[in-house]
């Protein structure tokens, strides 16, 4: 380490955020890999988020046909084959939200708007970055974020992905299959020595606008100097991937059980989630991640389907041609989930459970339909978190905070948080 | 429907509503006749004893002061709006007494939260967003750069000039690390001038090959497809089943006809025959990869074949970026009249950009949807009524290029990128000053430390050991003061909590960026440097300068698209049943004559009225022909008169406009209404609120708008704001969805699918177009309602001073900013509002001369 980071990493440890850098590794410590001998397999959670929700008449069960006993509702009709395998829960939302259109935005924060003055917006850590902070330690990448180019038009409200850092700030996706699938995959083919010498670049790089910013700092007020450390922020976080990178660069990609090919370029739509499904799947086999979100394409999943409305025109149905269409899109979504659940309960892990038991995943959006805000649309299937699956769940408190389930789920793959949002506790009748 | 009642019930609620708070009472406060329904209707269940539901009432502070009384309020609001309280078996207020508390409330909350987001007159170091970095690049280096890798900064409320708001994420430093060896890589031009290259193609070598394969191709799948039917063995001729056989030679059988129709036409053997959809739909040309970047010329001899209408006689010119072909999409560049015929066709000049990483792939087309299954539907009706296809409208002759054209070599940013040594050898030891001329250029009047510069040199040099060539290995340093705070950030230290006047370089800078949304040039820096620029009379010398240059269009551009929100004209697909004429084209340039007008309010020195009601649009050729105005030539965008009496003339006459009030497949008063309170008569509703119970009484009925929206009325939670914003867009329902003037009201039915095969079916409605302004005034029509918003143009004059306030000091419009705007309004108003008049107040105001 020479003398130049080690100034460069005191002023950013000077500076007023709390967030503790990591200790650079740079010498010798190497993570062992994950074959070493497993004693459990490794818990993995899922989000996948679909913007603009559902048809309110014909995606929730019954609310009268509680617990094992209820009828699958026509929206979730494809997914009779798993039937035992998903619950749902109703009367879950997020108390701050008054975003008819941002059904993304806060779905995994549970934050208020408003809550910095002055600000225009505000965020905080979505649910999955939280698992990522301790999950993230042992794999490739910290977390994977999935999206696509639609998301303007598909409802998902501002942010470039459904994870927000710990600063509140978004964190950007991998947006189409072919870009995930060379990040997630491909295997490098510059030699070692020179990604050696990249790296050193990169860090020298860093230093170089850190001696600017060390300049910068030095005439501003408060207000200013909360700017400037959003830039440093981002020095950080740049930090900190690199030296995951230097523990990972002798180490080739592991590649998945099934193994993947480079996706079409120009698949959109229903092949688009089909195939970022099959990725997601992948990367699981090859425990590239432990953390996964995915803001789907609404708008050219509607394309896709020759329905020429609009996601925004179709998710304020009324009878008629755009309550069919939105229907229709109900019904396309599920029958893409029921293919991931095939897909999980058909990756074996090295002691002979299948991914499905060790994952936990959550389907959903913070928009219910039109502009409701509460009850939100919410599917939860796998093993990982110990949910009890094949159950329909009506909370009694018809404002029961999201984030509940956030901090429920989470605590459930064995996070140790005590909160997340605005939680008020965990939801025991899940378990 | 129920007029005459809900009329009675607007009035008396407008003339009793009163304003929320003073004007110069900063505190905010729900009105106190509110206590009673409080405690008629809450309290009882939400007091210290018996808190339901956690929510206690009787405690509650009028005074909105902070976040938590507000988060309380809002509780209360949205209880109420979701119909959730008071309980069904509890006494209910009256729908008046509802209607006039959620009025209030909501009107409250939106004081509240502007309060509680008042940055106390703070400006906030901001970094350069989206379109000012973009821009500056550009200053610095000559090229363009794709920024679509960066966030946009629009979106979340606010403009894109809002320090605060503007964030910084962890994967954004890398993007500006990339987008800056980009285009440096196109910037460091060395060696010779490129030679100019030249092409010609008659374009029947390429379009008539081509056709005569599709054709067979198609004969071919037909005849296998009969074969297979008849013999019932799909496998031997090439198809999986019988369905997919049928359905082949179905297809083919769809497409035949087009072709041969082309190929038989006298007018093939001399050029190509533009079809739409299938056939030869897209000439297509190629720049080689190996000719040099720069600015080229496209030459199109072209004609039309007469007998279509005329939104057919235009050509549009594109290029197909990555992922596009699929959809039959191009990124569309331009596009133009042809005046022409095929007996004396006309020589078309188009001006292409060939970049080195950009697409070279340049298409010529008929004017069209950009939209594969659009066009589809077009040729499907056509066909329906012809058993043919769309007739043919557009045939082209020959196709050249030439470039690149240079009229200076090294191009300027070479010149000054390499410190005018344009014959000076390169060699390492000017590296170092070729690299602090850079960053002082790019940190725009800020010191470069030395440290700074040693550290820089130290990657250079690092590269060069590597074995990087000269230029390659200068270009990272250069890219690292591109992505570094001087230059990303526009910063304007302070120590202490005082405000201080901002220096000359400081307040050039803010000048730019304001003006120009890019860095001062040469001739303001100069002004800075030596402090003349603090001189009133060459500060108002430099701004009127800066408003005449041609780069004053970035502020126009992004500050209406932003100030009357127009991404909301991406929102939607335009029906192509329905409105066949509004199409890529015709919205691009719908879009730019909000922009284009604004600016010549500008330009000429005109009254904001102009805004509101005017005698003259400003349009190009197309335009004007989806307007039906004769006479206007070229697609330049000019001023022209109009005939007394005319529709147009004024933002509620612009297509745009009327469009973005539609869902791009009717009209909707409600979006149209809620306009014209926003960014007319500076009278914004509430949002929009969530969880408010769907109106289900018409559900799945066909009605027109107008009867659809009289249910708003029938729910306090709707009536509150509906009451004042559809009787205002009822005056603008003789404008269809797409900005068109109507006689009648034409609602498409049937199902979707058909509807795509062109089969749809309509029902047809008369308009009753008269309603009033919030403050009870009447209006028969249209004209009466643009007359009625004209008179009112000092409200449309603070709501755009408070816009433009807020854009060009990068921070929200304050309560403290009230005496700025009345002095603002003052002047403007005794200059006829004058939009320069007010760019002027507001640079010699206090805020923007300060930190």
């Amino acid at each position: 380490m020479n003398n130049h980071s080690f100034y460069r990493r005191a002023f950013l440890r000077s500076s007023s955020t709390l967030i503790a850098l990591p200790f650079f590794n740079s010498f010798g410590w190497r993570r062992f890999a994950s074959a070493a001998a497993p004693v459990a397999r490794p818990k993995r959670i899922l989000f996948l988020g679909f913007g603009f929700g559902v048809t309110r008449e014909t995606w929730y069960p019954n609310v009268d046909q509680t617990g094992t006993e209820w009828l699958l509702p026509p929206g979730l009709k494809p997914l009779e084959r798993h039937k035992k395998d998903i619950s749902l829960v109703q009367n879950l939302s997020n108390k701050f939200n008054n975003e008819a259109h941002w059904g993304s935005t806060f779905w995994l924060t549970g934050a208020n708007r408003y809550a910095e003055p002055g600000q225009s917006f505000h965020n905080s850590v979505s649910a999955d970055q939280v698992a990522a902070e301790v999950f993230g330690k042992e794999t490739r990448f910290t977390s994977i974020q999935l999206g696509a180019d639609d998301a303007d038009a598909s409802g998902h409200g501002p942010g470039l992905s459904l994870a927000w850092n710990r600063q509140g700030k978004p964190i950007a996706a991998l947006n189409n299959p072919v870009t995930a699938f060379h990040r997630l995959f491909s295997d490098e083919t510059t030699p070692l020595e020179q990604r050696q010498s990249e790296l050193r670049d990169k860090r020298s790089v860093l230093d170089t606008v850190v001696d600017d910013a060390q300049g910068v700092a030095r005439g501003l007020n408060k207000h200013d100097s909360d700017k400037l450390d959003e830039y440093l922020q981002s020095i950080r976080d740049i930090e900190t991937r690199l030296s995951k990178e230097e523990q990972w660069l002798d180490i080739p990609k592991s590649k998945p059980t099934d193994p993947v090919t480079e996706p079409a370029g120009e698949l959109v739509g229903y092949e688009e989630i089909k195939v970022m499904y099959d990725l997601m799947v992948a990367a699981l086999q090859a425990d590239a991640s432990r953390v996964m979100t995915y803001r789907q394409p609404v708008e050219n999943l509607y394309r896709s389907l020759d329905v020429s409305f609009t996601a925004h025109n179709c998710s304020h149905y009324t009878e008629g041609a755009r309550k069919e269409a939105s229907q229709l899109r109900d019904e396309k979504q599920s029958a893409l989930l029921a293919h991931l659940i095939d897909r999980l309960k058909a990756s074996l892990e090295p002691d002979g459970s299948t991914l499905f038991d060790h994952t936990c995943l959550t389907y959903g959006s913070n928009i219910q339909s039109m502009h409701y805000l509460e009850n939100c649309p919410t599917l939860l299937t796998g093993g990982g978190a110990g949910v009890k699956l094949g159950k329909h769940l009506v909370m009694s408190d018809p404002k029961t905070p999201l984030c509940n389930l956030w901090l429920s789920l989470l605590q459930g793959v064995g996070i140790p948080v005590r909160a997340h949002g605005d939680s008020t506790g965990t939801i025991p009748e899940l378990f | 429907m129920n007029g005459a009642r809900a009329c009675v019930v607007f009035v008396i609620l407008t003339l009793s509503s009163i304003r929320v708070f003073a004007e110069s009472d900063r505190r905010v406060t729900v009105p106190d006749e509110h206590r009673d329904f409080l405690k008629m209707h809450c309290v009882k269940c939400h007091n210290a004893d018996k808190s339901e539901g956690e929510a206690r009432l009787d405690d509650i502070s009028f005074e909105i002061a902070d976040i938590e009384t507000a988060e309380r309020w809002q509780k209360i609001l949205n209880a109420l709006n979701a119909g959730e309280m008071p309980p069904e078996d509890s006494k209910q207020p009256t729908e008046i007494e509802k209607t006039r508390f959620l009025d209030n409330l909501s009107q409250t909350m939106v004081s509240a939260r502007r309060k509680l987001g008042d940055q106390g007159g703070v400006i906030t170091m901001r970094r350069l967003n989206r379109r000012e970095y973009e821009n500056t690049i550009r200053d610095l280096l000559g090229v363009s750069v794709n920024v679509k890798s960066l966030p946009s900064d629009v979106g979340a409320g606010g403009f894109d000039t809002v320090g605060k708001s503007l964030f910084f994420s962890s994967d954004q430093f890398e993007q500006y690390l990339a987008i800056a060896r980009l285009a440096l890589d196109e910037a460091m031009v060395m060696g010779r001038k490129p030679e100019l290259r030249h092409e010609h193609r008659e374009c029947e070598e390429t379009a008539t090959p081509s056709l005569k394969k599709s054709l067979a191709n198609l004969q071919k799948q037909q005849n296998n497809g009969t074969k297979a039917i008849e013999t019932g063995d799909s496998t031997k001729y090439g198809f999986p089943d019988l369905a997919r056989a049928k359905f082949q030679k179905d297809q083919a059988e769809i497409r035949i006809p087009i072709h041969e129709l082309v190929l038989d036409h006298p007018l093939t053997e001399s050029g190509a025959l533009l079809t739409l959809s299938t056939g030869y739909s897209r000439d297509l040309t190629l720049i080689p990869k190996d000719a040099a970047p720069g600015n080229y010329l496209l030459r199109v001899r072209a004609g039309t074949l007469g007998g279509v209408p005329s939104n057919r006689q235009f050509m549009e010119v594109g290029c197909i970026v990555d992922g596009e072909t699929a959809q039959g999409e191009m990124t569309v560049l331009s596009c133009y009249q042809v005046t022409g015929t095929s007996e004396d066709p006309q020589t078309i000049e188009i001006p292409i950009t060939v970049t080195k990483s950009g697409s070279r792939n340049f298409v010529i087309r008929e004017r069209q949807h950009n939209d594969r299954k659009a066009v589809q539907t077009m040729f499907f009706r056509e066909r329906a009524a012809n058993g043919v296809g769309p007739a043919l409208s557009l045939w082209l002759d020959w196709v050249e290029w030439e470039g690149p054209v240079v009229d200076r070599w090294p191009p300027e940013a070479t010149v000054k990128l390499f410190c005018a040594a344009a014959h000076a050898k390169l060699d390492d030891t000017n590296a170092r000053e070729i690299v602090a001329r850079f960053a002082t250029r790019a940190f725009r009047g800020k010191e470069v430390k030395e440290s700074f510069l040693d550290k820089l040199m130290e990657i250079f040099h690092r590269q060069r050991k590597a074995g990087a060539s000269l230029e390659s290995a200068l270009r990272e340093p250069l890219a690292v003061v591109l992505a570094s705070p001087s230059f990303l950030y526009i910063v304007e230290p302070t120590t202490t909590q005082e405000t201080r006047a901002l220096s000359p370089v400081e307040l050039a800078n803010r000048l730019s960026y304001f003006l120009w949304s890019a860095p001062p040039d040469d001739a303001l820096m100069d002004l800075a440097e030596s402090g003349e620029l603090m001189k009133s009379d060459v500060l108002t010398r430099q701004v009127d300068r800066m408003m005449a240059s041609p780069k004053a269009w970035s502020f126009v551009e992004g500050f209406v698209s932003q100030w009357l929100h127009m991404e909301r004209l991406d929102f939607f697909q335009f029906s192509p049943m329905l409105y066949p004429g509004f199409d890529h084209s015709a919205r691009l340039a719908a879009r730019d004559e909000v922009f284009h007008t604004f600016h010549t309010v500008l330009r000429e020195d005109l009254s904001l009225a102009t805004l509101l009601k005017a005698d003259f649009v400003v349009v190009n050729d197309l335009l004007a022909d989806y307007y039906g105005l004769e006479g206007v030539r070229g697609n330049q965008f000019c001023k022209v008169a109009l005939e007394p009496g005319s529709v147009r003339g004024g933002l509620l006459g612009m297509a745009a406009i009327l469009a973005m009030g539609s869902d791009g497949e009717r009209s909707s008063p409600v979006e149209r209404g809620a306009f014209v309170m926003r960014r007319l008569l500076n009278a914004a509703p509430p949002p929009a609120p969530a969880n408010v119970p769907q109106l289900s009484r018409l559900e799945g009925e066909i009605l027109p708008a107008r009867e659809l929206l009289a249910a708003h009325m029938e729910e306090a939670q709707c009536a509150q704001c509906h009451r004042k914003i559809d009787p205002i867009g009822y005056g603008l329902e003789n404008f269809n969805a797409a900005g068109l003037w109507r006689a009648e009201e034409v609602i498409s039915v049937g199902k979707v699918k058909k509807q795509a095969r062109g089969q749809g079916e309509t029902e047809h409605f008369p308009i009753d177009p008269s309603g009033q302004l919030p403050d009870g005034t009447k209006f028969d029509d249209y004209q009466g309602l643009r007359q009625a918003v004209a008179g009112r143009t000092e409200n449309f004059a603070r709501g755009l001073t408070e816009a433009l306030l807020e854009y060009a000091l990068g921070r929200p419009f304050g309560f403290t900013d009230e005496e700025l705007a009345n002095d603002i309004l003052a002047s403007a108003r005794s200059r006829e509002y004058s939009l320069r008049e007010i760019v002027h107040s507001i640079i010699r105001s206090q805020p923007f001369l300060s930190k």
